[in-house]
């Protein structure tokens, strides 16, 4: 497991690294510098260099480059350019929402896909399998816009049983704000649903042909206990790893569906940032973002591992 | 040494055409024929939009959020613009845009590949900076692109292209890793082809299968990205319609207007519904 870690770790931490890097220095490729465009169009040329002087757009770009990661480490992301306040402040109050959209965005994926993926393995019905095909398909073939533009006509507009868009804290109307949760949290959920259902399906069909099914069956073992004690652990590793990339497209499709449900989290926020070109909030953003899935795909090779004992002594 | 390496070097040029049958097997399927319809009636209604409606798609008038009328067959927007119009050229935009941006992403996919073939150093190289690509999913790559170039058409090109990058590179890199074992590619190699002739003239037209099904799969994610890059108000600039826009402008009168929705969502589907209908068909044709 050690020399498994040892192995993953470097090429995890150069990903994010290079990212790093490429964050930072593609906001500085930007044409015409900030400092001139925050001053306003009559401002002087010394009033343009006070202002690149307080930001420290006038140091060298290694300068630049370590005091951003050393602020980062320290948690001290100093203020914004454009949208007011400091970036500590405008993540801490969007990340808790971002938190609560992309967990509940997961439970369902869960809850949708592991029954789903069963049930498409283990039916013998064709009409069965057959549906649970199309859904897979029709549900990863149609962009999650259209998904959300669909679910709000259904449930807000023709039977008004949720509302369209908005947020409610989870901690002061728990049952109002599931409320407001339960469409941008599907939403969000049914494309990596269908994926990883797909996945689940086709190992757990694999598993079900291997050899130790049959003798199982022949010794008499009920099929439900076939199905969740044998085959399913061992269609559950790869499973797994699929899981962790589609929680990197939960993070990064989170903007999206912020967008669509009025959500006020983290991708409403760097959208204004892009919008109102307020790079430290997009510099700072946009690693997070990639930090957190880089750290999620290494996660997830580290449970495979630890579910596979195979993969650790390849 | 040539009768050594003749037969081998046929074989594969006959399972490449074999290989080609089969996709036509698999495209005249029900699935795959539904999908080319789909696309091909779509792409015909954008291409030829100018001809099927003389009402300009930017035109304002005072008839605003129209329901379905003789004049406006699927109604007009919040600014009174015909939405027949303005969902035909949003049509016609976002497949300008996917049928422009896909080639240019396959193309640096696949020429990543081969730079990846070279040599082990090329390779690592290649698969780190895959990697670091993968590592801003979609959206993210949207945002990053458009912080530094502002919104408009030319971040949309962009982001679908570099989004399409590592999909056809990891697609070609697998299938050339896997080929270029194979006795046919050793033959010529102990023939006296070159390292150069054998990956370009017998393993790559091998290893290239897969990457048809790929486009089918990379156009519609284009159009994905088109309408998402909308949505977040970073996709080509108003008032030229894409049907991301004319989506996302219809949000607002959900629940006062919902006929808005109706033509740019069926629109919107219909087009990504029939890409994914196509490469499933090619994918069913090669596996069979």
């Amino acid at each position: 497991m050690r020399s498994f870690l040892l192995k993953r770790l470097p090429s995890g931490l150069l990903v994010l690294v290079l990212a790093s890097f490429l964050v930072f220095l593609i906001l500085r490729l930007i044409p015409g510098d900030p400092a001139t465009s925050l001053a306003g169009p009559d401002a002087g040329p010394e009033a343009v260099a006070a202002i690149r002087g307080r930001l420290g757009l006038d140091q060298p770009l290694l300068t630049q480059y370590v005091g951003w990661i050393g602020d980062l480490l320290t948690g001290n992301l100093g203020p914004s350019y454009a949208i007011g306040g400091r970036i500590s402040d405008l993540i801490g109050n969007g990340i808790g929402a971002t938190a609560q959209l992309t967990l509940g965005a997961l439970l369902l994926v869960i809850l949708i896909a592991l029954p789903l993926g069963v049930l498409g393995a283990t039916t013998r019905r064709r009409p069965v399998a057959a549906a649970v095909r199309a859904f897979t398909t029709a549900v990863l073939a149609v962009p999650p816009f259209v998904t959300g533009v669909l679910l709000v006509l259904l449930f807000a507009v023709t039977l008004r049983l949720l509302p369209a868009g908005g947020h409610e804290s989870l901690l002061d109307q728990p049952d109002l704000a599931v409320q407001y949760l339960l469409m941008p949290a599907l939403c969000l959920a049914l494309p990596s649903a269908a994926v990883l259902a797909r996945y689940l399906k086709d190992g757990l069909e694999r598993a079900l042909a291997e050899d130790y099914v049959r003798t199982a069956t022949a010794l008499g073992v009920s099929r439900r206990r076939i199905v969740w004690q044998h085959a399913l652990p061992n269609a559950l590793p790869s499973t797994i790893t699929v899981l962790g990339l589609q929680i990197g497209h939960l993070i990064a499709g989170a903007v999206l569906v912020e967008r669509i449900f009025a959500w006020p989290g983290l991708g409403q926020l760097i959208e204004q940032g892009v919008i109102r070109r307020d790079y430290p909030v997009v510099q700072d953003l946009l690693l997070l973002i990639v930090a957190v899935h880089v750290a999620v795909q290494l996660l997830t090779d580290l449970v495979y591992a630890w579910l596979d004992p195979r993969i650790r002594w390849e | 040494m040539t009768a050594l390496t003749t037969p081998s070097a046929e074989a594969p040029r006959r399972t490449a055409r074999a290989h080609r049958n089969r996709y036509l097997a698999g495209l005249l399927t029900g699935r795959g024929l539904t999908g080319l319809t789909l696309v091909g009636l779509l792409a015909l209604a954008g291409l030829f939009a100018p001809l099927l409606t003389d009402l300009d798609p930017d035109a304002q008038s005072a008839l605003a959020l129209a329901g379905p009328s003789a004049d406006h067959p699927f109604g007009t927007d919040d600014l009174g613009r015909d939405l027949f119009s303005r969902v035909l050229h949003g049509i016609g935009t976002d497949l300008a845009i996917t049928f422009s941006a896909v080639p240019v992403g396959a193309l640096l996919g696949c020429s990543f590949a081969l730079l990846a073939a070279s040599s082990r150093w090329a390779d690592v190289t290649v698969q780190r900076a895959f990697d670091l690509l993968l590592a801003f999913p979609g959206i993210i790559l949207a945002l990053a692109v458009t912080a530094v170039l502002g919104p408009g058409r030319w971040p949309v090109l962009i982001v679908i292209a570099l989004a399409e990058i590592p999909g056809f590179g990891r697609q070609l890199r697998a299938g050339i890793l896997v080929q270029r074992e194979r006795e046919y590619a050793l033959a010529a190699r102990v023939g006296g082809a070159s390292r150069l002739r054998v990956l370009l003239r017998h393993v790559v037209p091998n290893a290239a299968d897969p990457l048809i099904v790929q486009t089918a799969v990379a156009l519609s994610i284009g159009v994905f990205i088109e309408g998402a890059m909308s949505f977040l108000g970073l996709g080509v600039r108003p008032p030229e319609p894409t049907l991301g826009s004319i989506l996302s402008q219809s949000v607002a009168y959900l629940s006062t207007h919902p006929t808005f929705a109706a033509a740019p969502l069926a629109a919107t589907t219909a087009l990504v519904l029939g890409f994914t209908l196509i490469a499933e068909a090619l994918n069913r044709g090669i596996r069979r």
